[in-house]
């Protein structure tokens, strides 16, 4: 059964047609790169996914675990296990990366009936997590993303996603601005996570990722519909060759 | 105050409704009498009150002048650490220990409703940590049990206090330090939510190498206005003033607040945070004044406001006179709406909608809460 399939999606952002019919299937253990040149729609197929206010479904369907989530709203795909780490991680002065983790764990928590982990336990996963991050001790104080640079905020998405182990990790580039040391981490935080319980979409401009997370699955999005699909092999030929021999 | 600006036959009422004083005999309502006559009350239309209906606060202050003062301390309830000397206004020691400080910290004539309050002053205390005191614990304000009200404290040189302001309703309340060389006041005060109408005025005078930090926490009453002055008189004195709000349905805060630079070497901070829902109004008008000769002035000022609502009012003034040429001086005030990409970020992590606004309503708050129980005890954080 496949964990995520996406079929004939058509949607739009302020009345502009972006994806035109995208379809795409990943099982579960599987890892999947969905590769594009700007403006192919790769970062609006991530938000869709996620339910972003603002993009609008105007066809198709997106079926989590076989369940129509089409029209769910933000925080359900959450609890249903769909996780997008941010391309542009934000901002949140006054709100400690602590506090945030702790509001996010306790409401899958509480969604899935449980109780929230004990402060203690929860302190220990945080700690082990980052430092398996590299992300320093002084890190879970601050207000979250405040002051981090691109690399410490693209590593909080990978720690956020360790936390809250989804069943879906939707990645929205986010290999871009890395130095090649934050792109190791990044990438064996990637690897860290995938396991035969779980399924990683990237999206990615460059292949430069893959080069350290192996992807099953390459796909290219072009004009809002996936043009090809092959296996490692093609993420490194469109690397050689660009994106222009593929149009139409 | 000249025309339509002033109201001079309020003021007059007010006048021939209080000529007898019961109450702390000693403190001379001389110049508040003279205040009233030459000046009036500041009208509806008078800059300083240009957000606020001052009439209202009027109809209550004439309703106040027909009751009786009971002014003999029975309503006062304070808790004060060994060491610190709590006077009521009553008593004649209060005398001795206001003379040459009450009324220092601020101009009458640019406070016309403190002269109201020395009309109708019913009670009074005075609040002094001696020389050199380090009080471990602060000073709760917990009611002072009349209508008009004021509070006088003396941190002598070298000392450290805090007083804290429980939240509680009045119709106008004076504070008045004097902060001595190098001592510390620090200041919480909280203000709860109300159906009252009440003003207030902070002034403080901070010597050399002093240091005054206010924190204040309110909720919104039908009419809530704080004046607040702190005058850096001394070379190298320190002053940060920080203020949560957050208001609701037909609340209104107004909060005028004036640093005054007038020795060198001085360091101010002023930070302000607001939250505004329903069709509340708040105001604050920041002032940084910097006299001639305050060399080497350090001041700042940020004011950042939320609005939660669509009919909701916020009117922020940052104002800036500086009369001396070698300072650092900033200021910005924003008024705004959370950040839709941030309550998105909060959802995609499984919070709920209502949740992930309430986090970043704290979260944009907790910048300028300097009080966290305050904070906690009035609901603005968990």
């Amino acid at each position: 059964m496949s964990l995520l399939r996406v079929a004939d999606l058509h949607a739009a952002v302020d009345d502009k047609p972006i994806l035109k019919g995208l379809g795409i299937t990943i099982a579960a253990g599987e890892v999947h790169a969905v590769m594009g040149p700007n403006g192919s729609g790769k970062s609006t197929f991530a938000n869709v996914l996620a339910g972003r206010p603002g993009y609008e479904v105007t066809g198709g369907q997106v079926a989590l675990d076989a369940a129509d989530i089409t029209a769910c709203g933000v925080e359900e795909r959450a609890h249903r296990g769909l996780f997008l780490a941010f391309q542009h991680p934000v901002e949140i002065p006054g709100v400690s990366n602590m506090e945030f983790l702790k509001a996010a764990v306790d409401a899958h928590a509480k969604n899935a009936g449980q109780e929230p982990p004990a402060p203690a336990q929860f302190l220990r996963r945080v700690r082990d997590a980052a430092a398996q991050l590299d992300l320093g001790a002084d890190f879970l104080k601050r207000g979250v993303n405040e002051g981090f640079s691109g690399g410490e905020k693209k590593r909080n998405e990978i720690l956020q996603m360790l936390l809250l182990e989804p069943r879906l990790a939707v990645l929205d580039e986010t290999d871009s601005g890395l130095d090649i040391d934050a792109l190791q981490v990044v990438a064996d935080g990637i690897n860290a996570f995938r396991s035969d319980a779980n399924a990683v979409l990237l999206v990615t401009h460059y292949q430069r990722l893959l080069n350290y997370v192996t992807p099953d699955r390459v796909h290219v999005l072009i004009d809002g519909r996936i043009v090809r699909s092959g296996d490692r092999t093609l993420a490194l030929e469109l690397e050689e060759r660009g994106y222009g021999w593929l149009d139409g | 105050m000249a025309g339509s600006t002033a109201d001079a036959a309020l003021a007059q009422r007010l006048l021939e409704k209080r000529s007898d004083y019961a109450y702390a005999p000693w403190l001379d309502r001389r110049p508040s009498r003279e205040i009233l006559e030459s000046h009036g009350l500041p009208g509806r239309r008078a800059e300083a009150w240009r957000h606020t209906n001052v009439g209202r606060w009027y109809e209550t202050a004439l309703a106040d002048a027909e009751a009786a003062i009971s002014g003999n301390g029975a309503g006062v309830r304070i808790h004060a650490p060994d060491g610190v000397e709590v006077v009521d206004f009553a008593n004649a020691r209060a005398a001795e220990l206001a003379a040459g400080v009450l009324g220092q910290a601020f101009e009458l004539a640019a406070q016309p409703l403190a002269a109201v309050n020395a009309l109708l002053l019913g009670a009074g205390v005075v609040i002094r940590a001696p020389r050199g005191l380090q009080a471990k614990t602060p000073v709760r304000i917990q009611r002072l049990g009349a209508a008009y009200q004021q509070v006088l404290i003396v941190v002598e040189p070298q000392a450290a206090l805090t007083v804290v302001e429980e939240p509680a309703t009045c119709s106008h309340r004076i504070v008045e330090g004097a902060v001595g060389a190098g001592a510390t006041l620090t200041h919480l005060r909280r203000q709860g939510a109300a159906a009252s109408r009440e003003c207030s005025l902070v002034a403080v005078r901070v010597a050399a190498g002093g240091r005054y930090a206010l924190a204040q926490t309110s909720l919104g009453a039908e009419l809530r206005r704080n004046d607040i002055i702190a005058t850096l008189a001394g070379v190298g004195a320190e002053a940060s003033i920080s203020s949560a709000w957050q208001l609701d349905a037909r609340q209104h805060l107004d909060n005028q607040i004036a640093v005054r630079h007038v020795a060198g070497g001085g360091l101010s901070r002023q930070t302000y945070r607001g939250v505004v829902a329903g069709r509340a109004r708040a105001v604050l008008n920041g002032k940084i004044h910097i006299a001639p000769g305050a060399q080497a002035t350090d001041a700042a000022l940020t004011c950042k406001n939320l609005l939660a609502s669509t009919t909701a009012e916020v009117y922020a003034k940052p104002e800036l006179t500086i009369h001396a040429d070698d300072v650092k001086c900033s200021h910005g005030a924003t008024v705004g709406a959370l950040d839709e990409e941030a309550v998105f970020f909060l959802r995609a992590r499984g919070i709920a909608e209502d949740a992930a606004r309430a986090l970043l309503t704290r979260g944009f708050l907790r910048e300028a809460i300097a009080d966290e129980a305050g904070a906690r005890q009035l609901g603005l954080i968990p």
